[in-house]
């Protein structure tokens, strides 16, 4: 979707929202790898990401016609994506509390070397060191929001989103290292 | 390490303390493991964004084919989102029929109430004639 101009995007987003299903999934086809690598960052699972980036397209679909800017589209999908993966990991720490040795196979972590290279897997490894809300952060700097756009995802100031960041890459950085170093 | 003391024991240029120094630094180098030099590049730089992309691609093969498609036909299926209005009248007759129940049973509480009390009275009136009666 990069290469597309703004104004395309702009009008791509207004069919979507009058329901033609045709600019729907053009929107979709669009954003699902960028979507999916978010999910990934944030949850560090290869079998969570067919399903919450499911879920966040579907809630775009349905909350599209909510949407008053359609220039603001990416942001707000990435917003999107990024509450559907806290409330994921939400449901799945409250899963953990309260059924401790109910499905087991939700707490083990993705094992090490599961994926195709060395950096890959150091930086999986330290996003998992990582708070959601950093991970998130990170993801979004990734996906080439500005200060300014973060902190209105996240609902707060530029100056915070700066000083939340700094510490977010000094974590990731001190953790950035293959998981078979540790 | 021994063979490196030994050979500086022997050396006769070199300072009785040149000796220890050279042990020092021969046992805290042996200390750090292979690929130590990438290892601290590694740390110093952070992740590149070669291997931000990585994770995007391995992500990306996640998702089977016709994932757009599926996304829209499960849309499709789902019922539509009420309105702000409907939610609000729903809001509003979930209200209304969480009243009229409390309400009912209130009524319904205070009846059976009054007509306990009101057997009571009876029962006592009965037996005060009954004792006038005897008087």
């Amino acid at each position: 979707m990069e290469s597309t101009s703004p104004n395309a995007l702009a009008d791509l987003v207004r069919r979507a929202q009058k329901g033609d299903e045709d600019a729907q999934r053009e929107l979709i086809v669009s954003y699902q790898h960028r979507v999916a690598g978010f999910v990934y960052a944030m949850t560090g699972r290869s079998d969570y990401v067919e399903d919450l980036s499911q879920q966040v397209f579907i809630k775009m679909i349905r909350a599209l016609d909510r949407l008053q800017a359609p220039a603001q589209f990416e942001s707000w999908l990435f917003r999107l994506a990024r509450n559907t993966c806290i409330d994921q990991l939400r449901r799945q720490k409250l899963r953990r509390i309260f059924l401790p040795f109910g499905e087991e196979h939700e707490n083990i972590p993705e094992p090490a070397g599961a994926v195709n290279t060395e950096e890959l897997d150091a930086l999986r490894h330290a996003l998992a060191q990582l708070r959601p809300q950093d991970r998130a952060l990170l993801a979004l700097v990734q996906e080439g929001r500005s200060h300014a756009e973060i902190a209105d995802v996240l609902s707060t100031s530029v100056a915070a989103v700066k000083a939340r960041l700094h510490r977010a890459r000094e974590h990731l950085r001190e953790h950035y290292q293959s998981p078979h170093e540790t | 390490m021994r063979a490196s003391i030994f050979a500086s024991i022997t050396n006769p240029h070199m300072k009785p303390e040149d000796h220890a120094w050279r042990a020092l630094n021969d046992h805290a180098a042996a200390q750090l493991r292979g690929g130590f030099a990438d290892r601290v590049l590694r740390v110093a730089h952070g992740p590149d964004p070669a291997a931000w992309r990585q994770l995007q691609e391995y992500a990306a093969a996640q998702l089977r084919p016709s994932f757009a498609e599926r996304v829209v036909r499960a849309a499709r299926q789902l019922p539509g989102i009420p309105s702000l209005l409907e939610q609000f009248f729903f809001s509003v007759g979930t209200a209304a029929v969480c009243a009229i129940a409390v309400s009912f049973f209130h009524a319904h509480t205070d009846q059976l109430e009054d007509e306990r009390n009101l057997a009571r009275w009876h029962q006592i009136a009965m037996v005060a004639i009954d004792e006038d009666a005897g008087r």
